[in-house]
């Protein structure tokens, strides 16, 4: 059996903080040049230090790395850059003793076009497995399903010169969409899943599931059909595996999305794409309605679901969500330089698209933990790692993590040349200047902040649980809302202006109570009938405990 | 018993550690029947489910059947008996969802006669003993969590690695099964006509203050002994001695600044006895991160974890180690954890201070005012001449700086602890943080 280090805890991903790796890049542990599991393990230490909840591994299947992995070629190994099974195993069982869940990315829609599978299906139409993916003479089926990879790609149908006829992809030419009209094709994906569950994983996150299923006269996303085999997954994960998490990867608007969380039967946490671009159009315009505006849009969710929310993560930052209008703004103020653009967004990890700012990481990490929802960071953004925008796709945002300033900034002791990709070394972002090592022993490092603020996180159930009130002042350079949970009542302001501001605030509810501030412990003076005024520094932020008078010394 | 009584009568027992959490359900997971005959006895795994969806479990004895008594043990000293003779059998009992299995040591031969009087001697936070005509004790695990319990684990090895100064073991018995696998209690020597080693130092360093000094330049060489075992296998995974992460050294420096930090912020300004250390949370800090500017860390073993002078005997001519469970409010896996063996020597030379001040304090006696400072150097001279010096960091200089981070991280802890619970005692803290401030400066 294998053995049980949590306490049951089904809703433990409301409260978690998640950590999002990719293996290639963390850490080389047999100096190959390559990140692995015996890598991971090493550095299992420092994310416990850290404080994050769930590590959330980018694919680590058996792949030919045309799409970093999100093209599984099979399901049942490790890329054997990574190590094999039993590492696999290993670093579960070591996370899971250090108290911190492991999910790993999972890709449904499709495989690899050199995936067994899809050789067989080319080579035998008639075949057991003939009808595994979309098929069809034509290329002019489902024609309002729109093209994601538009820098990449001219059309859905690519014609396959073996069988002689068009299969169906969504995303790239060699990415064979799955047709999940087969019920074999449904019931292989459940035994992939349940192989990974047996190793001890705790959940996963499903890559592009809007795109399961196929219908003509719609669009292709989020039919019907998609939610009711994503229910089945749900209901087959529940029925013998506890406390395991489905994370859905759905890129749309909120309303839309909800649907994947279905009554609480599908998948329990999804993640909010259009929240992201808004909090760093918010800092640009140095105005919070943005803000304001998408959590007024999104719908309630069931109290056993919860939003992921990111600041950055491994793909470009996604300007699907927002209007023409704004994605030009976006363009304009955050990618100056042609080079940054990848498809409809913006290749670009968290420290430049703020120029190197400390106070405007930690703005906005602290409007990304007050908001209602699970914070998910991005390796490398807690030293404020940068990147480099001449490495092609996405590689630019998944360069080496920088450990020290030893040769190969402490990530491997392979040869210079023998890494998979180099680290950075400009003099801003470089690992000379940007490293863990020099940031642990600087207590006021944007490493240590991190750490004190995830903590800070931590001891308060609120941020994970709470209901969330908008309560705008009078001035719109402030985003201010409050928290509830129980007798928690947290009230958070931010000033998104490079300027500082003063705001009054309408607190007439809680006439009486004392904030006091959560970093520092001061008490402020108690809230009266009166407008309260609050007066924060450039880009400062406040986050205060309401108690009653007499809990407050 | 019915699902409240059973609430009830758990949530009463001292070593219930959830007491300020509500119960929603209570459940008895599985029953290993230890005697047919009547009365009839038996364990229980018993589940307490939490509102937070959380859970414990807990190992209950109980007396007569379905409707019968729980805790045997109180009452009934025929259940313990019934555990070591299971023991001495090697017995494997099966429940309805998993097995227990009974074992004897090897080569323990004092389990092989009948044992009379029994004795119940305490209930602790975790664990309930009773003794046998005061030669075997018997400890049975209350709360119970995945994995081996370390006691049995190191008392184990210890003993195969010729190791003496500890109590033998002479048996143990352990669940596995569904609902978890766990060890569940051990027989171990009783240590008779042994006398405390807190209480010892508290009655002669007033008294006989050098005969004493030469018992702690003994306990030095005993204390390396142990290390010296404790990392001697490197074939075994659960014990071989491994190279820190990288990151380790940093990553306790700053594990230890935040803690610092902590303290120093909520600080009364008030008091007296905190007037050498106030307003010096900088100063402080900035001496850890000179103490932790460069250098090795050694290598890291399974340690005691929780070593003070309480934790040792005075036995004939020699010291006994008792107590290899961890500090009990740390969880399972973080006490199997491997770290420098020098953590184990601050906590001993954190004890010495304390020893000192509460000699004068409970016991009005005269303590020579050196006497710490020669304790320190009588059992770390000893340590450092007698340990396997490949488990600690290369050099003088970086041993004191390792060993001075790791009692700055004890101090801090005690600060905090005395300040909450018993400030009286806060001066001791106090003067272990004063001291560390000047001896590093003196170091760099």
């Amino acid at each position: 059996m294998s053995e049980q280090w949590f306490e049951r805890d089904p809703l433990w991903f409301k409260r978690a903080v998640f950590y999002e790796i990719h293996i290639r890049g963390f850490f080389d542990g047999n100096d190959d040049g390559s990140g692995d599991f015996r890598g991971l393990i090493d550095k299992l230490d420092y994310l416990e230090w850290l404080g994050v909840d769930c590590l959330w591994l980018l694919p680590m299947y058996e792949s030919p790395l045309r799409d970093g992995g999100y093209d599984i070629s099979n399901f049942f190994a490790l890329h054997p850059d990574y190590g094999s099974v039993e590492d696999f195993r290993e670093f579960v069982e070591q996370a899971h003793q250090r108290g911190m869940r492991v999910i790993a990315d999972l890709v449904m829609n499709h495989t690899s076009a050199d995936h067994p599978w899809f050789v067989e299906s080319r080579a035998d139409p008639a075949g057991p497995k003939g009808d595994w993916y979309v098929w069809s003479e034509t290329d002019e089926r489902y024609p309002e399903a729109r093209v994601i990879f538009i820098d990449s790609e001219p059309s859905n149908w690519t014609l396959d010169q073996l069988r002689g006829e068009y299969y169906w992809h969504r995303f790239f030419h060699h990415q064979p969409d799955l047709n999940y009209d087969n019920k074999e094709v449904q019931e292989a994906m459940l035994e992939v899943l349940r192989f990974w569950l047996d190793l001890g994983i705790d959940g996963f996150r499903l890559d592009a599931v809007p795109y399961l299923f196929e219908r003509e006269g719609t669009n292709g996303e989020n039919l019907p059909e998609t939610h009711e085999y994503l229910k089945r997954v749900r209901a087959e994960v529940d029925s013998r595996y506890p406390d395991r998490l489905l994370l859905a990867e759905a890129n749309q608007w909120p309303e839309d999305v909800v649907d994947y969380f279905g009554d609480g039967d599908e998948c329990q946490m999804c993640f909010h794409f259009p929240v992201m671009p808004r909090m760093f159009m918010a800092l640009r315009r140095e105005d919070a309605t943005p803000i304001y505006e998408i959590l007024d849009r999104t719908p309630k969710i069931p109290d056993n679901c919860q939003w992921g929310l990111f600041l950055r993560n491994h793909d470009e930052l996604t300007l699907e969500m927002v209007t023409d209008e704004e994605r030009d703004y976006m363009y304009e103020e955050y990618a100056k330089d042609p080079r940054m653009k990848l498809n409809l967004g913006i290749r670009r990890r968290l420290a430049p698209l703020l120029d190197a700012g400390r106070d405007e990481a930690e703005l906005l990490h602290a409007i990304l933990f007050s908001l209602p929802g699970s914070p998910v960071l991005y390796y490398g953004d807690e030293i404020g790692m940068g990147d480099n925008v001449y490495l092609g796709d996405r590689d630019g945002v998944r360069t080496p993590m920088q450990w020290s300033g030893d040769r190969n900034a402490g990530f491997s002791r392979a040869d210079w040349a023998q890494l998979y990709l180099q680290p950075l070394m400009d003099p801003v972002y470089g690992f000379q200047a940007v490293n863990v090592e020099a940031q642990l022993r600087t207590p006021n490092s944007l490493l240590r902040w991190m750490q004190r603020f995830i903590a800070l996180r931590k001891e308060h159930p609120v941020f994970g649980l709470g209901t969330y009130k908008p309560l705008p002042g009078d001035n719109t350079r402030i985003f201010s809302h409050i928290r509830t949970w129980e007798d928690d009542i947290v009230l958070c302001v931010h000033n998104l202006a490079r300027s500082a501001q003063a705001v009054q605030l309408d607190l007439s509810e809680y006439d009486g109570m004392v904030p006091v501030e959560m970093l520092g412990r001061t008490a402020f003076p108690p809230i009266g009938e009166l407008p309260y005024l609050l007066t924060l520094a450039p880009r400062g932020f406040f986050w205060f405990q309401l108690r009653q008078e007499e809990q407050v010394e | 018993m019915d699902e409240q009584s059973l609430i009830e009568y758990v949530t009463r027992q001292r070593w219930y550690g959830a007491k300020s959490r509500t119960v929603s359900h209570s459940d008895v997971l599985d029953t290993v029947t230890i005697r047919q005959g009547e009365p009839q006895l038996s364990l229980a795994l018993v589940e307490m489910r939490f509102d937070t969806g959380a859970h414990e479990i807990y190992q209950l004895l109980v007396s007569g059947g379905d409707g019968g008594r729980f805790d045997g043990l109180a009452e009934d000293a025929g259940i313990a008996l019934e555990i070591v003779s299971a023991m001495r059998a090697g017995l494997t009992l099966q429940g309805s969802e998993g097995v227990a299995e009974f074992s004897p040591a090897k080569d323990f031969s004092g389990l092989g006669r009948e044992l009379g009087a029994v004795r119940l001697v305490s209930s602790e936070q975790s664990n309930s003993s009773v003794i046998f005509d005061d030669t075997l004790i018997l400890k049975v695990f209350r709360r119970l969590e995945p994995g081996i319990n370390p006691e049995l684990e190191i008392l184990r090895f210890l003993t195969e690695r010729g190791f003496r100064n500890i109590p033998a073991l002479a048996g143990w018995y352990a669940y596995s099964g569904g609902p978890l696998t766990a060890t569940l209690g051990l027989l171990q020597e009783y240590v008779a006509g042994a006398i405390d080693g807190w209480e010892l130092a508290l009655g002669e360093i007033a008294s006989a203050p050098e005969s004493f000094l030469d018992r702690l330049g003994r306990l030095g060489e005993v204390t390396a002994h142990m290390h010296s075992a404790l990392g001697a296998d490197p074939s075994d995974p659960a014990f071989a001695p491994e190279e820190p992460s990288v990151e380790s050294l940093g990553l306790l420096t700053a594990t230890v600044d935040e803690e610092i930090a902590r303290v120093f912020l909520s600080l009364p300004e008030d008091d007296e006895r905190l007037a050498p250390i106030v307003g010096r949370g900088e100063e402080v800090r900035e001496q850890l991160r000179l103490l932790t500017h460069a250098g090795s860390s050694g290598r890291v073993i399974r340690t005691h974890g929780d070593y003070h002078l309480g934790q040792t005997l005075w036995k004939g001519k020699d010291w006994i180690i008792l107590d290899f469970e961890g500090e009990p409010a740390r969880t399972l896996v973080e006490r199997r954890r491997k770290r420098s063996p020098l953590r184990d020597v601050a906590g001993m030379l954190r004890s010495f201070a304390y020893a000192a001040t509460a000699a004068e304090l409970t016991r009005g006696a005269d303590v020579p005012e050196d006497w710490e400072e020669r304790a320190r150097e009588r059992f770390l001279e000893s340590y450092l001449e007698t340990v396997d010096a490949t488990l600690l960091p290369p050099g003088d200089a970086a041993i004191e700086r390792l060993l001075a981070v790791f009692e700055l991280e004890k101090a801090v802890y005690e600060l905090r602890y005395e300040l909450d619970n018993r400030p009286d005692w806060v001066g001791i803290p106090v003067a272990g943080i004063e001291r560390l401030m000047h001896q590093a400066a003196e170091a760099l």
